[in-house]
């Protein structure tokens, strides 16, 4: 035992008791596994100090140059021919390992991809929308109808649904009395309904004045002779004879879904499809909705 | 073997850097260049879209709005199918943006009409109550810069070899060619307007900021 292992010792003896001091000065409870390896660590760490210092500068003192020198040197500087340490050789072969692994199994098949990951999280919150509303009833439709109108349909027809004077449609009546004279005067074929294309002019003068008077009204009282040019294709009571053409007295789930499904040009403007931004439930929900909007 | 290079502190470098940047390049370089590639279907803007897009940069649209949708639910429930980097192949530079204090852009020509922005940019507040954005009311009046446009796609054109006047390309043309079908393309998107003074304008033939501002931004899908 010489004196530089006397001192390593010592050292190592500071530190643990340094460590110890600390851990007993802060009331650090050591039944918790954490606290106990780090302890544990921190002594490790305080003898392989002490230890790998002591060989290391026994070495420097004692060490005298033997070997094979390598055939270059460096300004006078050689390198003796040594063994590749175990350690290293073993870390070569297993980066090899790895680097083989990563280059078939884990580049190709494991790599971290964000639309993976997009089309996860789209497949879960589905799956979870399915099971939540899939059989709504008809207050959590609204409810969603009405968050649903706020954000997508509010910066055209207001958030109140009255089309901002004019701006876009007006949901608190079925129709404006110039709604109606402008489909009359043009037709429309928009919606994709079974009876097809509604040809321009099927009215026209009074007559067209007398039905788009009715209809903007609410279709409420006798109806006036010249709406029969209509009852052919919108039905008696204007309700599109079970789908088969545009319901003009109320709003139905049909109409809604065909406008979001095809968009629509009219009197006011154009609306864009918006079939591909809304699900089958979310359609319900706002015609659920915009039937509430008085 | 390799005892020269370690004599040769140049090509000791060299090989060092291509041995660190070996995985970079074989992961990275791949999936940029397949990525950068213009999406099918992607055509170069018009002379009209291109004098939007110089007004868009001008009047800084850019410090409030971004172009790029993520893919996260969030944004495409709100925006639309997230944004790819071969749809950005034509827009020198793409205008991506950081900040959101208005909504992204990307795919506002899906939901928005002519006549929702000509309401907008003249008075925000009358489509969108509680909107912070200022309005651009002088849209309506300042003329927008044709002649740049041109020479932006003429550029782009020679330099980059954006497919104009190709096959499935879009028509560029000579100057006189070019202002006409401008004039064209400006007469469609005032047919949606309102504005007395706008349309008088296009019909003279001089095309107001906002109706290049709309085409571009209705062309934005």
């Amino acid at each position: 035992m010489n004196g530089l292992m006397i001192k390593a010792l010592a050292f190592a003896a500071v530190l643990i008791i340094a460590t110890l001091a600390v851990v007993n000065s802060m009331n650090i409870d050591l039944s918790d596994s954490i606290n106990m390896i780090t302890m544990i660590g921190a002594i490790a760490i305080a003898v392989l100090t002490a230890g790998v210092s002591v060989k290391y500068i026994n070495q420097m003192k004692t060490d005298t140059a033997s070997g094979e020198l390598a055939e270059e040197n460096w300004d006078g500087i050689g390198e003796y021919k040594n063994e590749l340490p175990s350690g290293w050789a073993f870390s070569f072969l297993g980066t090899m390992i790895w680097g083989l692994w990563y280059w078939f199994i884990g580049y190709p098949l494991n790599a971290f991809s964000q639309i993976g990951q997009y089309n996860e999280e789209v497949l879960e919150y589905n799956a979870k929308f399915d099971s939540v509303y899939k059989n709504a009833d008809e207050a959590t439709l609204q409810a969603m109808g009405e968050s649903l109108f706020l954000v997508k349909c509010a910066p055209c027809h207001g958030e109140t649904g009255d089309g901002l004077s004019g701006k876009a449609h007006d949901f608190t009546t079925r129709m404006s009395k110039d709604q109606v004279l402008y489909v009359i005067a043009n037709g429309s074929d928009q919606l994709g309904y079974p009876m097809g294309a509604m040809p321009a002019g099927m009215a026209s003068g009074d007559d067209a004045e007398a039905i788009a008077t009715f209809i903007a009204g609410g279709m409420k009282g006798e109806a006036p002779v010249a709406f029969a040019a209509c009852t052919s294709c919108h039905g008696e009571d204007g309700k599109g004879m079970g789908g088969m053409a545009p319901n003009i007295a109320e709003y139905d789930d049909l109409i809604i879904s065909k406008i979001l499904e095809h968009g629509k040009k009219g009197k006011l403007g154009s609306m864009p499809a918006f079939k591909t931004m809304l699900t089958p439930v979310q359609i319900k929900s706002l015609s659920a909705y915009i039937k509430t909007l008085k | 073997m390799f005892h020269w290079l370690e004599k040769n502190p140049f090509f000791f470098s060299v090989g060092v850097f291509i041995v660190i940047a070996f995985a970079g390049i074989i992961e990275i370089l791949p999936n940029f260049a397949e990525a950068s590639r213009p999406v099918k279907g992607l055509k170069p803007y018009t002379v009209l879209q291109l004098a939007g897009k110089e007004v868009y940069k001008k009047d800084n649209c850019l410090s409030c709005h971004s172009q790029m949708i993520r893919p996260f639910k969030s944004e495409t429930d709100r925006y639309g199918q997230y944004s790819l980097s071969g749809e950005y192949a034509y827009d020198r530079p793409f205008l991506w943006g950081s900040k959101r204090t208005g909504p992204d852009l990307h795919r506002v020509g899906n939901y928005r009409t002519t006549d929702w922005h000509e309401n907008h940019m003249w008075d925000p507040k009358s489509v969108v109550p509680d909107s912070i954005m200022p309005a651009y009311k002088h849209h309506f009046t300042n003329i927008a810069d044709i002649e740049t446009a041109y020479a932006e796609a003429v550029t782009v054109k020679t330099v980059f070899n954006t497919p104009y006047d190709v096959e499935g390309g879009t028509k560029l043309g000579t100057w006189e060619e070019a202002q006409k079908m401008a004039l064209e393309e400006a007469k469609l998107v005032t047919a949606d307007m309102k504005n007395k003074d706008v349309k008088d304008a296009v019909e003279s033939g001089n095309i107001p900021e906002i109706v290049a501002l709309i085409a571009y931004l209705n062309r934005l899908k």
